[in-house]
């Protein structure tokens, strides 16, 4: 997987650069948007990871730009301003996601993984991880023979984190998924509602399948 | 006492001054001539005078006859101007001081918005207008000044997105080093717990900056206000259970007002996590909805340390923390009510916190009702 990020911060474009080569991807950094323009026709890239505010050709006219010219490469639009208009004119240019700076690392390669695997969405109705079952259509989920009671926002939480099985998920992709809340609320409400939903799925259960990652997110999977 | 009715009595007491002047000129003059008359001998006066009106005075005295003859004059031509003069001085005053109650009720209307909309002027040149034409310009130094201190914040939370994130990145890169002792690791995320609530504290000063420049546009859509309430009661539920506190929903009346879902939604938690935080263990939330004269009143109280009542007026300033500010077990941005108030505001309602007994603190939200059309 090759990612090409375009971002005039020096430092911010290399620890993004690192963390994601960390994560096993090829990475390329260009710091202005006509460079960015130029590699994105020249070299074929998985996902770009486009800051808006750039130097010359900013962000958003890069994006509209690709997109006339039909380049269809994924695209994960960063930026310093974070608001909600901002957000729609991005996504409306045709960015697949949109992440507000300051942004949690582990949200960002959450972010881009999905993007990856937009394509590849598990569309299966009845999703399993380990002996955890959760039926879409009637809404119903077993641990083993045991059926588990959900309220609804539990519900949407624990369709959410198996449809994004073994991928770390951050905090504000959980609000935003899971909430739809374009903000970030600043309560600890994800935390509580993974505690809950851990007691209901994993207490008195082997192997334990909710994990928390620390600073970064959370990932349902089975310990191999 | 307003200036029209000192200017008419001032007037008044001016007529009636020189009234008292005209009388005693007036009474000297006749006495003058009324002496000069008494020397002369009957037959000439009598020639003198067809009216013959001294005639029948001739009994009495120059002073007497003099004082009489002028009191009449006084009463029948004074007093008349003395009326006519305080009805004119009162019109008068009247249509002189008309400009300044205009201007008085235009700049009643000045508020921090709307600085830079001069108030009208006459054009004339007199004084008033050239007292409006200080106003403005006064005015617009003002707006000048706010424009700078918002644009400042503006560009303020701005720049220290870049280093918060590159500090947040930095040190999330660092805690993916396997080879962190566990000391260091703890270290490393309280450092990124800090820079966490740093990072929402320059959010909600952008939001806030953004709003004072009238930057945020709203979208605004009939929203079922008492579904709005009950899915935030739900998420309360939740928040409140690991401090033993109780949520309650009084009534909840189905109703719908007109606004942007997300930051309504944004307000109930607001106002939810407020609620469950600043408040005693095993405490109480309660939260209703309910119409009251067509509006949409929704309140939500806990049983909180309460508020004393002279830090009430204060609460929805921003970074004001009352007692809590200096209690670290307690973790908000301080930025919470202003950012909740707001909202209400954009949303053309009113947010009041009231402190209805001690130990009681209680936030009651009006909001117009939205009626679709028929």
């Amino acid at each position: 997987m090759r990612v090409l990020v375009v971002e005039d911060e020096k430092k911010t474009a290399s620890f993004i650069r690192k963390a994601l080569q960390t994560e096993g991807f090829a990475v390329d950094v260009c710091h202005t948007g006509d460079e960015g323009l130029t590699a994105v026709q020249t070299t074929p890239f998985d996902i770009l990871v486009l800051d808006i505010m750039l130097p010359g050709r900013d962000g958003l006219s890069v994006l509209s730009r690709m997109r006339e010219l039909k380049l269809q490469t994924p695209v994960l639009l960063l930026s310093a301003r974070g608001e909600v208009n901002e957000r729609v004119a991005g996504l409306n240019a045709g960015a697949d996601d949109y992440l507000p700076k300051p942004f949690e690392l582990a949200e960002l390669i959450a972010r881009v993984r999905a993007l990856t695997r937009r394509n590849a969405e598990n569309k299966a109705t009845v999703l399993r991880v380990a002996d955890l079952r959760l039926d879409t259509l009637t809404r119903l989920a077993h641990r083993g023979d045991a059926e588990i009671q959900l309220t609804a926002r539990e519900y949407r939480l624990l369709e959410f984190l198996m449809r994004s099985a073994d991928r770390l998920c951050g905090r504000m992709m959980i609000i935003e998924k899971v909430w739809d809340y374009d903000f970030d609320p600043g309560t600890n409400l994800v935390d509580v509602y993974i505690r809950r939903l851990r007691e209901k799925i994993d207490a008195g259960f082997e192997p334990k399948l909710l994990h928390t990652v620390r600073g970064a997110g959370y990932v349902l999977k089975e310990p191999r | 006492m307003t200036i029209r009715t000192r200017l008419t009595f001032w007037y008044a007491g001016i007529l009636i001054l020189s009234l008292l002047v005209m009388g005693i000129g007036t009474y000297q003059e006749i006495f003058e001539q009324l002496r000069h008359e008494h020397w002369r001998r009957p037959e000439e006066r009598a020639t003198n005078d067809p009216g013959g009106m001294e005639v029948r005075h001739e009994h009495r005295s120059p002073e007497d006859h003099a004082l009489n003859e002028t009191g009449e004059m006084v009463f029948r031509a004074g007093l008349p101007a003395i009326v006519l003069g305080l009805l004119g001085g009162w019109w008068l005053t009247r249509r002189a001081l008309a400009p300044v109650a205009r201007l008085t009720a235009a700049v009643e209307k000045i508020h921090e918005h709307n600085l830079n909309t001069p108030l009208p002027r006459s054009g004339s040149g007199d004084e008033l207008d050239r007292l409006t034409e200080v106003f403005n310009a006064m005015a617009a130094r003002l707006d000048g000044s706010f424009t700078r201190i918002r644009e400042f914040t503006l560009h303020a939370s701005h720049e220290l997105k870049t280093p918060l994130t590159i500090l947040c990145g930095e040190t999330e890169t660092l805690l993916r080093d396997e080879s962190l002792t566990p000391n260091e690791r703890d270290r490393a995320v309280s450092q990124l717990d800090e820079l966490r609530r740093l990072a929402r504290i320059v959010d909600g000063l952008t939001l806030l900056a953004k709003a004072d420049a009238g930057q945020i546009v709203l979208t605004r859509e009939p929203v079922p206000w008492d579904e709005l309430i009950r899915d935030n009661f739900a998420d309360a539920l939740i928040l409140a259970e690991p401090h033993g506190i109780g949520v309650e929903l009084g009534a909840c009346e189905a109703m719908l007002v007109c606004g942007d879902r997300h930051r309504l939604r944004q307000l109930l938690l607001n106002l939810t996590d407020n609620a469950v935080k600043y408040n005693q263990p095993h405490g109480k939330v309660l939260m209703t909805l309910r119409r009251w004269d067509g509006l949409a009143e929704y309140t939500i109280s806990n049983t909180g340390p309460g508020i004393p009542p002279e830090l009430l007026p204060r609460v929805f300033d921003r970074f004001f923390r009352g007692n809590a500010a200096h209690d670290s077990t307690v973790e908000g941005c301080g930025l919470g009510l202003s950012i909740a108030q707001w909202i209400v505001t954009a949303h053309h309602g009113t947010i009041t916190l009231e402190s209805p007994a001690p130990g009681r603190t209680l936030v009651r939200v009006r909001l117009p009702i939205f009626t679709p059309p028929a």
